[in-house]
């Protein structure tokens, strides 16, 4: 518990705390602040949306309930549409792409695009590059058609499944393991430490390796209660939070490539796209693009693949 | 310390007379308004999502919808003739027959309760008459009543499930074999009384009226076929079961048995065929009967959902606090071993259970001992299943079990001679508790080979 | 049936009418909606995408809305074990003392439901931690009327309140304030509720707030077939 007198910082997030890419950040930054501000600032984490779950988490943050949350980019739809372009398919080529967009101009400007709502992004935390998976091989788009999909809850999202032909469905997380293995649900996105992490591939025919979109998360705080801080308290956070970022951010896609030879040693499939094979896949998501390009911005977009075109 | 005076609060308010509801929610606001920064709109967040945000808890309001439809729509009925066809001409035949209609019954509803009700009422009025003695017959009902829910679907595991975010489908599963062998552990227990004491028998009445029978009660027993089958067979996840068992159980008691809706006749007139009003189709969504179901099932949910809610702001102090965490340390660090800390779970629940509404108390509990058990080694699944019948027993035992209370008011006898009567049949239950407890096998072994081992993914 | 609350006045019973309807028709519209979810997904391959949303909003508002009701006709679960042990005095002061712990209660939750629920309104929160001081001076973060659901779309008979309170800003999805605004009014419901069967306490017309089991009813209507010897 925090001694009497320390700024406390709550922070809650949604998943474990040891082994998923941003429960081990948010627990290094806990230990980290913890022992280098201790007397001035103490932070409580809250995993396992014990308090929160990632919507509630930006209400109660806005109350000044909670302080730190670090929820996924398509949670920050309703604070602002140009988060949507995170969500757009073959945005990003790889994780690398996306480190270097996030880190530039635009991608630094995005961070403060929130505060007339309240919210201030910190940093962008990285879990990894999105695959699909569903009950039978997944070759060609085509494949697709017809199948349901678990998604996120975002318009993109939908938009993107309904462009392979395929039904989006929203479910609760808790329950998508089940609805997978039963046939409720025939496939679903997500990085390869997710899919190792909830142990989707035991109930998926094969994972498909289309690097199609990316999962990564904001550390988001209120805009208010920041700015209340003292300057040189605001300033040994934010060092912290760069640090612990850089560290686990470099970390990110060795974690991934982890979890992904762990699922192939637990006896999943993973399959590899040719680059023809890809390319039809670029071909059929693609045009999701222009129904969100108002909401995204078209100098957004044209930053994003300037990026992406060096990688 | 805080913990205890919090809890002594919740018990001392609960004990003047304050609804469990308001004990749990007062307690806990005052604690974290002088306790925490949290502020009073949080709590009314937390008030809200309790039911906005949790997809899980959305079938409890269909479970109890399907078993209200099912037992005004004359379902009990029909599966009291089917079970007496087939038992009842053993010794302690009508006895046997009650506790498999309720076995039946517990796989429609989701609560004990409304099991001890629908099957009670006919049953314990039946075996008086055949010259059981009240006592006898109140005993074996209020025990049988329990298995509502043990046996899938069960409001309690949902909320289990909820709490701990493991699948209900596979809590489900998990209460199939145990369920099982709850029912027929206490229906060898009245065939050996009955041998002893010579019990009256029923007639044998041939295969023929077991097949009619079972045909009558066939309508209402698909519903279990629905159930399990729509959530493993992949056509419905099992907050969608809920809603179509409550649809379906709709259809069955409007159209086929019509004991209810615009077809329904008063006792003793042939009630009407489809045929002959077919505009039924239309108004029986607007019948009064229908309005009625509907708003009894929705009282229900909503008295049981004022617990749950409070019950969620309990836990959110407990979470503010990190209270689990330090009684995980704690119990840890003390080189507790698993079998000692499932004794330990056994206590708290067969306590806690004199105060409180089941679901309630699992919301409050289970966040507290989940993570320990995790540490221990010992499975979620296995660990939701003693919680449900710790919670069996806790229904059954005095001063405060809920059992208790129908049983003594649909057989029409004072409490504490319900208590009495279900005492060696609560000797039966316990027997069960300490098998489920240290065999595990008896919960895992469905969910393991249907959907594979159980993943802990938090 | 016979366990059924009887309201002593018309409009005692068209108020009643209306709470039992509304309790129906919001647990209807839950069950209908995700039936026709699973209807639709397995038998079309499609679905109403907001179907999950719209029910799980409907569930909160039969709740929040129902429990006033559930006061009105007692029928919150309670504890009586220890309550009966008292002569009929002590009981009736420990009546009164229950109902003014509920009434307290439903006054926080009042207050926290109005804090919850304002800001999304564009309306002022209330300051004070325990009590209502006055209103907060409006910043920045007080105005959400921007907020929206994540799934329900906004229907186009509601845009007339996107200049009001939206800044002329079109929804996408319906504003959260719409489907909160049952938090403040199911608590003061609530608060009212609980003050009204204070007074039947007090004036000795009502004996205490809570029932023993939840099938109080049930067990009512079924009882006569095991009574007498
Ligand atoms: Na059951
Ligand atoms: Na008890």
């Amino acid at each position: 518990a925090c001694d009497d007198g320390e700024i406390v910082i709550k922070f809650s997030h949604v998943t474990n705390s040891d082994r998923h890419p941003k429960g081990i950040a948010a627990t290094l930054l806990q230990e980290r602040v913890n022992a280098e501000m201790d007397g001035t600032a103490c932070m409580e984490v809250f995993p396992n949306s014990t308090l929160y779950n990632d919507d509630q988490v930006l209400e109660a943050m806005l109350q000044g309930d909670v302080q730190l949350a670090a929820p996924s980019l398509s949670k920050f739809e309703q604070f602002t549409k140009t988060f949507r372009l995170f969500d757009l398919p073959f945005m990003f080529k790889n994780i690398d792409a996306v480190d270097e967009f996030q880190n530039s101009e635009t991608g630094q400007a995005m961070k403060e695009s929130m505060t007339r709502r309240g919210l201030l992004g910190l940093q962008f935390w990285h879990n990894g590059m999105k695959q699909m998976s569903a009950n039978k091989p997944l070759i060609e788009p085509s494949d697709a058609n017809g199948l349901k999909f678990r998604v996120q809850n975002s318009d993109v999202l939908k938009a993107q499944m309904a462009a392979l032909g395929g039904s989006p469905q929203p479910m609760a997380f808790s329950e998508v393991y089940g609805a997978l293995q039963t046939g409720v649900v025939d496939g679903q996105e997500n990085t390869w430490s997710n899919i190792y992490g909830q142990k989707f591939f035991e109930v998926q025919d094969g994972i498909t390796e289309t690097n199609h979109g990316i999962i990564d998360y904001l550390l988001v705080t209120n805009v208010d209660w920041w700015e209340s801080l003292d300057a040189d308290v605001r300033d040994q956070l934010a060092t912290i939070m760069a640090e612990v970022t850089e560290t686990r951010n470099a970390a990110s896609f060795e974690v991934n490539q982890q979890n992904r030879q762990a699922i192939i040693d637990a006896g999943g499939t993973v399959r590899e796209l040719t680059g023809e094979q890809r390319a039809k896949w670029v071909e059929v998501m693609k045009p999701v693009w222009e129904q969100f390009t108002d909401d995204v911005g078209q100098e957004n977009i044209d930053a994003a693949q300037a990026i992406n075109a060096k990688h | 310390m805080e913990v205890a005076i919090l809890f002594a609060m919740v018990v001392g308010l609960m004990l003047i007379g304050v609804p469990i509801a308001v004990s749990l929610g007062f307690s806990s606001t005052i604690f974290l308004l002088v306790l925490s920064d949290t502020s009073l709109a949080s709590i009314a967040q937390s008030f809200f999502q309790a039911m906005a945000g949790h997809y899980t808890l959305l079938a409890i309001p269909f479970f109890i919808l399907a078993s209200s439809f099912m037992s005004t729509g004359g379902v009990a009925r029909r599966i009291i003739r089917f079970s007496i066809a087939i038992v009842g001409h053993f010794p302690g035949g009508l006895a046997i027959a009650g506790v498999f209609a309720c076995m039946l019954f517990a796989a429609l509803s989701g609560s004990s309760p409304a099991t001890v009700v629908a099957i009670g009422s006919i049953v314990i009025a039946g075996m008086r008459q055949v010259g059981y003695s009240r006592d006898f017959a109140a005993g074996v009902i209020a025990n049988a009543g329990t298995l509502g829910i043990l046996i899938p679907p069960s409001i309690v595991m949902v909320v289990y499930a909820s709490a701990t975010d493991v699948s209900v489908g596979r809590m489900f599963l998990a209460g199939v074999i145990p369920g099982l062998m709850a029912g027929t552990m206490l229906m060898t227990t009245i065939y050996i009384i009955a041998k002893f004491r010579n019990l009256p028998k029923g007639e044998w009445l041939g295969w023929g009226e077991v097949f009619e029978a079972g045909a009558d009660a066939g309508w209402g027993l698909f519903l279990i076929v629905i159930i399990l089958g729509g959530i493993y067979g992949g056509i419905f996840t099992p907050t969608e079961a809920a809603a179509v068992a409550a649809v379906y159980a709709f259809f069955i008691s409007c159209f086929v048995y019509r004991d209810m809706g615009p077809l329904a006749r008063p006792d003793g007139e042939r009630n009407l065929s489809l045929m002959r009003k077919p505009i039924a189709l239309v108004t029986a969504f607007f019948h009064r009967d229908t309005r009625d179901t509907l708003f009894e099932a929705g009282k229900l949910t909503v008295t049981l959902m004022f617990i749950i809610a409070n019950a969620l702001i309990l836990k959110h102090v407990l979470t503010d606090e990190q209270i689990p965490q330090s009684i995980a340390a704690a119990m840890l660090d003390a080189g507790l071993e698993w079998w000692a800390f499932l004794i330990i779970v056994n206590i708290i629940l067969l306590i806690g259970g004199q105060f409180m509404e089941p679901s309630g108390l699992i919301v409050i509990v289970a966040p507290l001992v989940f993570p320990i058990a995790i540490e221990l080694g010992i499975d979620p699944i296995h660990l939701g299943i003693i919680m449900v019948v710790n919670m069996e027993i806790g229904m059954i035992t005095p001063p405060v079990g809920l059992n208790l209370f129908v049983t003594s008011g649909v057989a029409g006898m004072p409490m504490m001679r319900v208590v009495r009567a279900a005492l060696p049949f609560l000797a039966v239950l316990f027997v069960f508790l300490i098998l489920i407890t240290y065999i595990p096998w008896l919960s895992t072994y469905l969910p393991t080979t249907f959907m594979g081992p159980e993943i802990i993914t938090n | 049936m016979s366990g059924r609350y009887e309201p002593d006045s018309i409009i005692g019973r068209v108020v009643n009418e209306i709470e039992e309807t509304a309790i129906a028709v919001l647990l209807g519209l839950m069950t209908l909606i995700t039936f026709i979810n699973v209807v639709l997904r397995y038998g079309f391959n499609t679905g109403l995408i907001w179907g999950l949303e719209a029910t799980t909003f409907l569930f909160a508002w039969l709740v929040v809305f129902g429990v006033s009701y559930a006061v009105k006709v007692t029928a919150n679960l309670g504890v009586d074990a220890l309550i009966n042990l008292f002569s009929p005095p002590v009981r009736r002061v420990l009546a009164l003392l229950a109902a003014a712990i509920c009434i307290a209660y439903a006054f926080l939750l009042f207050k926290g439901a109005w804090d919850y629920w304002a800001n999304f309104a564009n309306l002022p929160k209330t300051t004070g931690r325990w009590f209502p001081t006055g209103l907060e001076e409006m910043k920045r973060t007080s105005y959400r009327g921007w907020y929206e659901v994540i799934d329900i779309p906004m229907p186009e008979w509601l845009r007339w309140i996107e200049p009001l309170m939206n800044e002329g800003e079109s929804y996408e999805k319906i504003p959260r304030f719409i489907p909160y605004f049952i938090l403040p009014f199911g608590m003061a419901l609530l608060l009212f509720r609980f003050v009204q069967a204070g007074l039947r306490i007090w004036r000795g017309d009502q004996a205490s707030l809570i029932v023993s089991h939840e099938a109080e009813d049930a067990v009512e209507d079924v009882a006569h077939m095991n009574r007498g010897d």
